[in-house]
């Protein structure tokens, strides 16, 4: 009897652990599939601390591939280098009714050099394969180990985070010795941790889902982190490329940054120093002693990124960037902290996520994964100065839309301190222009046109500043939508004050502006800044709109019409207020000049996912009205 | 070991560099106080010198390799500039070969902040080299020290196996360089041909004979030591809608005609005529002998063409058969690379696998085909005075049936039969059989791109425009958008996202038609209803016929360009609108019929207007006859859509009886 018992047990054991890998596409559930190019039948990530330098990674994936599109998906990456190794990669292709086609294993991977797009050397590789198969759906099973000698940064777990991709079951394990402690953070997802200890002792930590549906994009949406699942999670103690530490906060990450990667980098040459201290002599006021030394830098140095080992987070020694006049982010905050120490000013080192889409740290839950760059913070009395130093020609204390308007953490002597940087409003990204055209029976345009671009908008322009003079006037062109346009000349000013202006001055004609029909002349009012894209109409929105920056732009153009022509037909002027937004766009005629105004301000912020339909009839109204006609007509 | 065999290397690089005219080594303090570039002064930075020497010589572990030595001097001259002194140094390799590049060493000079002259050199621990594929990888560093006005100098030596793929040089680049010379020493075992590209003339070209200078287990040999130089070489810049920089940037090519072993005397001729190229690829084991292997494709191919009776049913069934069995693995290449039989097996391969089991199936099945060797728009254009097999990168099929010629390549799925893409039509491909002498065929005007697209309307008292929309696409229009459409997991979703695009009309229905017949025109039928007037109780409506697909700015911003548009085929696009009004709505400004014309029949624009009772209808057509337009009809082709814009701007006007 007992014997028997434990047969069916056996039985039913292995009955089940088939099942489980019955890869047949038939049985992904129907309501998966709706804008699914792949479906994630199963997959298990596990993460085993064994020691404080001996983290194994173990994951296990299956995915079936629908068609074509989510082939990419089929894309097995191994990033991997001295500090992470690979243990063993092998997996099998299965085709849809779910039968074993083939296999593959670590032979067949490419290994090449990762590329981040921007860094001159990264010591990190990528071994990877996609398994050629043609016949969709198909399946494709594999499993592989990694071992990482760090037990600092733990991947995050986010189980969908593709669109096009559905999810029918992902777990996430984490297990670590008794004595190995752990903060984790779960986030748009409710408290769904299983403890456990296993059968070696470990503490476990297990989350799992199924049945998540594939994503789709929605223009204007918030940041992932305001949506979708993840979970992450940060040690207490940890070793780090043979640096040990712990901490829990983020003043204790921050001391950690700074006592254990940071203060020794600071030395410089005598001579160096020697030559800062002549180059402020006689400045009193410390902020513009601070500017003086940054502009230095910016002219001694430029931004190479080289990222070996623990060089991924310890800036290059001062001394170093010094000599060779090139580092990282990194390397030039730390650079001009330690110029700005020679005279004795005060700096922080700040880790921020850059990018023009804000991005903030979560408050209450630190760790090193949540930063990419870094900018130095001047904490002077009654006046908090930012700066970004891999940039040879932004102003001081600017930061324009890469690092502005987001909490980041200084890494201080006393310890980190969450910041925030300064935050440009819609008032204050302001592109202001003012044309003087003068229109010939012909239909050709003369005239000028004068812009002034403020706050985020300092830098619409800039790459066109960047080129030479010939190749300015060829980008100038590009950038206005009037045909024929022929500069006579472009001017650029930068006023690189506390305020940056940037201002453009063109003078230019145009044949054919306007088109000449049976003694009438059309043509677009708006010559200098129309918006010709509408964003896409989205049926049962999830989310809110999110708009990530706001802006204005002014635009006034003055028309003197041609003699003996008098304006026959124009287009309705339109108002509209919207809690996100403001256009007005009017047209008046004073003698024979016409003159067209139009206003445009959109305002940052997070609104119902219900306002989304009236910001698509928003732009759709602003589109239109910047491509109406008017008309003129010959005679009294 | 290596070690011993890098002096090695030195004691034969100082050697020959005695012999060779480099440029002086060294700080000059005419050069670092040098403000600006004379000849062009808008220049970021420009080289003040530069030198190449190339020659065949046997190192020390008594391999045959290429020794290039490269030596250049680049004036920073503002801070747009200090990127050239990032150096990149692309290296391949073989799967058991590779290219080594030893003896890099660099400096910068500059002034430092006390006006004092300094030298820093780079640090060797500050090079770095990375793999970027299975064949390639790339050796870089940054110079130390760098700052506007300052002069870089750095050198390295690239040892490499690849002998018979002679080191190009290129004399222009993105920066203008004062002087720039390259000196190549070639052993009489060797002959290649030189090729001088682009439109830059040579300042000083020499040849002479280098006696025994190549010595080797009692082969001697006399060498050819040529030289070439420009001065004053201005800066290339590259214009929009141009196919690759390489077909317009001054260069020398080499190319191998033929060598013999210095031990055994014997002769390879490799290339001298396309005689001698088609007698080499219709026996070379990746070539020739995989376009014989007709048995291993006969009998797979059986149950494909079983039943069909006519030749362009087989071709057509084997060519959708391959393009659904074969996973492009995205290396290019005119030969397989592991064989057809491997390929097959694998579902993968390169195009010279994929378009080699193409063309071998097609002839086992008893279809003529050949195999076109042609070079993409990147690779650049031919060498068509004599066979230069390194201009290929590419294969495709040519099938010859019923006397029509289709070019097909299987490696993309949702090409239809005789379809190449755009990458492929450049200039000319080299048509190569097993039994027959090869020959050019022209491929830039190879195919045509065609739309027509009809509307019928009606304007309903509400203000709302109701009707449909007929597209029909063919040739590369069919397959852009197949490929569009393909995106989306479903027509379905398809549909819908083209809905959500259009936030004023409405999509009540529609069709697509043959999708996935390949070979079919394309056809998209919308059923819609546009939101156009709010407010029907005007006197005037005002309405823009062209408003589907209307062309407000000019492609072309440019007075003049240097080089030709390239657009790689012919293109024709009609719309016919046919719009009925309500009864108390007349027309009141039709839009202007117009019809402009390219010179020499190379293209036109045109509209006419009709008008019958409520229903008036508007057609226009534009074509162009030609895939690529010279700098100087240019001009023309701007003003052409300059009319383009001017005719599609014009509003008509409905009045109200």
């Amino acid at each position: 009897m007992k014997s028997f018992l434990l047969l069916s047990f056996l039985l039913f054991s292995g009955i089940c652990a088939h099942a489980q890998e019955n890869y047949d596409a038939s049985l992904i559930a129907k309501e998966l599939l709706p804008y699914a190019s792949a479906v994630i039948r199963n997959k298990e990530v596990s993460i085993e601390v064994k020691d404080l330098d001996n983290t194994v990674y173990h994951i296990k994936t299956a995915i079936t591939i629908l068609n074509k599109n989510g082939s990419e998906m089929a894309d097995i990456l191994v990033w991997h280098n001295k500090s992470r190794i690979i243990k063993s990669i092998k997996g099998m292709v299965y085709n849809q009714f779910g039968k074993p086609t083939a296999k593959f294993s670590e032979s067949d991977f490419e290994d090449v050099n990762s590329r981040d797009g921007f860094s001159l050397f990264q010591d990190l590789k990528i071994k990877h394969y996609n398994p050629p198969v043609t016949d969709y759906p198909y399946t494709v099973a594999y499993e592989y180990e990694v071992k990482s000698k760090q037990s600092l940064n733990f991947e995050d777990w986010e189980p969908n985070s593709t669109t096009g991709l559905a999810v029918e079951k992902s777990a996430y394990t984490f297990s670590c010795k008794p004595d190995f402690n752990i903060r984790y953070k779960e986030i748009n997802m409710p408290p769904s941790v299983v403890k456990g200890t296993n059968k070696d002792g470990y503490k476990t930590y297990t989350w799992q889902v199924s049945n998540l549906k594939a994503i789709k994009d929605e223009p204007y949406s918030p940041n992932e982190d305001k949506y979708l699942s993840c979970v992450k999670i940060a040690p207490e103690k940890f070793s780090y490329e043979g640096i040990t530490g712990s901490f829990t906060n983020w003043n204790e990450m921050g001391k950690w940054i700074y006592d254990k990667l940071l203060v020794s980098r600071l030395q410089i040459p005598a001579t160096t120093a020697e030559y800062v201290k002549q180059l402020t002599q006689g400045i009193t006021d410390p902020k513009l002693k601070a500017k003086k030394i940054y502009e230095y830098m910016q002219g001694k140095t430029h931004y190479i990124s080289v990222q070996v080992g623990i060089g991924g987070y310890q800036p290059f020694l001062a001394s170093d960037v010094d000599e060779q006049n090139y580092g990282d982010c990194k390397a030039l905050v730390n650079y001009t902290q330690a110029l700005l120490k020679t005279v004795n000013i005060e700096s922080y080192y700040c880790v921020v996520q850059a990018g023009s889409r804000k991005a903030s740290p979560l408050k209450d839950f630190a760790s090193m994964n949540q930063f990419d760059h870094v900018i130095l913070c001047l904490p002077f009395k009654n006046d908090t100065t930012f700066l970004e130093c891999t940039s040879q020609k932004i102003p001081f204390g600017f930061l324009s839309d890469f690092t502005d308007d987001r909490t980041v953490l200084a890494c201080t002597p006393a310890g980190g301190k969450l910041l925030h940087t300064p935050v440009y409003t819609a008032q204050n990204n302001l592109q202001q222009r003012n044309a003087s055209f003068v229109l010939n029976a012909d239909g050709e345009l003369t005239g000028n046109i004068l812009t002034s671009f403020k706050g985020t908008q300092y830098d619409n322009v800039q790459y066109i500043i960047d080129e030479a003079p010939k190749e300015q006037i060829k980008a100038v062109q590009k950038e206005y939508p009037i045909d024929n346009m022929d500069i006579v000349n472009a001017e650029f000013k930068q006023d690189k004050s506390l305020q940056p202006v940037t201002t453009e001055t063109i003078r230019l004609n145009a044949r054919d502006y306007a088109s000449a029909n049976e003694g009438k002349l059309s043509f677009i009012i708006n010559a200098t800044n129309r918006m010709s894209k509408v964003p896409r109409e989205v049926r049962n929105r999830r989310l809110d709109v999110y708009i990530n920056r706001g802006y204005t732009d002014e635009d006034e153009i003055s028309y003197t019409l041609p003699a003996g022509y008098k304006l026959d037909m124009h287009p309705p002027n339109v108002l509209i207020n919207k809690p996100f937004g403001k256009f007005s766009a009017s047209i008046t005629v004073k003698d024979n000049q016409l003159i067209y105004k139009r206003h445009m301000q959109i305002f940052d912020g997070t609104y119902n996912k219900d306002t989304y339909q009236d910001l698509v009839d928003f732009y759709q109204v602003v589109v239109e009205s910047d491509s109406n006609n008017v008309t003129l007509i010959k005679g009294n | 070991m290596k070690k011993a065999l890098l002096i090695a290397l030195v004691t034969i690089g100082t050697q020959q560099l005695a012999n060779a005219q480099d440029f002086k080594e060294g700080f000059v303090q005419e050069e670092l106080s040098m403000q600006k570039y004379d000849k062009d002064p808008e220049a970021h930075a420009v080289f003040l010198n530069e030198f190449g020497n190339a020659r065949i010589d046997i190192t020390n572990d008594d391999h045959v390799r290429l020794i290039y030595d490269y030596h250049a001097k680049i004036k920073i001259l503002d801070s747009k500039g200090l990127e050239n002194g990032t150096i990149q140094i692309p290296v391949h390799n073989s799967d058991d070969v590779a290219d080594e590049i030893t003896d890099i060493k660099g400096s910068t000079y500059y002034t430092d902040d006390n006006g004092l002259m300094q030298k820093i050199d780079l640090d060797p621990k500050k090079v770095f080299q990375v793999k970027d594929y299975k064949y390639g990888g790339t050796v870089k560093f940054a110079l130390p020290g760098l700052r506007s006005g300052c002069v870089i100098e750095f050198r390295y030596k690239l040892i490499s196996p690849f002998w018979d793929s002679f080191h190009r040089w290129e004399f222009q680049d993105n920066i203008p360089k004062i002087h720039s010379q390259y000196e190549v020493h070639i052993p009489g075992f060797w002959t290649f041909n030189a090729a001088l590209k682009g439109s830059l003339k040579l300042s000083k070209t020499s040849s002479e004979l280098e006696r025994e200078c190549f010595t080797s287990h009692g082969a001697k040999s006399d060498c050819s030591h040529l030289m070439y130089a420009m001065n004053d070489i201005p800066a290339f810049v590259e214009e929009d809608y141009m196919t690759s920089a390489k077909n317009f940037l001054s260069a020398i090519d080499f190319e191998l005609v033929e060598w013999m072993n210095p031990y055994t005397s014997v002769k390879t001729v490799v290339s001298k005529e396309w005689k001698d190229i088609d007698r080499q690829l219709k026996i070379d084991e990746n070539f020739g002998s995989q376009l014989k292997r007709k048995d291993l494709m006969k009998e797979r191919m059986a149950p494909i063409i079983a039943g069909k009776t006519t030749d362009i049913d087989k071709a057509q069934a084997i060519y959708s058969y391959l393009q659904k069995w074969y996973k492009w693995n995205d290396y290019i290449g005119i030969a397989s690379s592991n064989g057809i039989k491997r390929a097959m097996e694998a579902h993968t391969g390169s195009i010279g696998d994929i378009n080699l089991s193409l063309i071998t199936a097609l002839n086992a099945c008893g279809i003529n085909t050949e195999a076109v060797l042609l070079s993409t728009r990147d690779h650049g254009n031919i060498n068509t005075l004599y066979p230069v097999l390194s201009d290929f990168n590419y294969v495709v099929a040519k099938a010859n049936i019923d006397g029509n010629s289709y070019y097909l390549d299987a490696s993309d799925p949702l090409l239809s039969f005789g379809l190449l893409q755009l990458k492929c039509l450049n200039d000319k491909g080299r048509v190569i059989s097993l039994d027959k002498p090869s020959y050019w065929v022209e491929l830039s005007g190879l195919q045509k791109s065609n739309s027509t697209r009809s509307l019928d309307l009606t304007l309903l008292e509400n203000g709302k425009i109701k009707g449909s929309i007929t597209n029909y696409y063919t040739g590369y229009e069919a397959y852009k958008k197949r490929k569009a459409i393909k995106k989306f997991n479903s027509v379905d979703e398809y549909i819908e996202d083209l809905d959500a695009k259009l936030p004023k009309i409405k999509i009540l229905k529609s069709n697509i038609s043959n999708l996935d017949s390949l070979n079919m025109p394309l056809g998209e039928t919308l059923e819609v209803e546009i939101d156009a007037f709010d407010n029907m109780n005007k006197s005037q409506l005002v309405f823009n016929p062209f408003f589907w697909n209307k062309i407000t700015t000019n492609p072309f911003k440019l007075a003049e360009r240097d080089y030709p548009v390239d657009w790689g085929m012919a293109s024709d696009e009609r719309l016919l609108l046919t719009m009925h009004l309500p009864s108390q709505f007349i027309v009141e400004t039709p839009p202007q019929n117009a019809a402009f014309a390219l010179p020499n029949n190379g293209g036109m624009f045109a509209t006419n207007y009709d008008n019958q009772g409520d229903t008036f209808t508007v057609s226009n057509i534009t074509r162009f006859t030609k895939g690529i337009y010279s700098s100087n009809e240019y001009p023309y082709l701007k003003e052409l859509y300059n009319k383009i814009i001017l005719t599609e701007k014009a509003d008509m006007v409905f009045k109200k009886k």
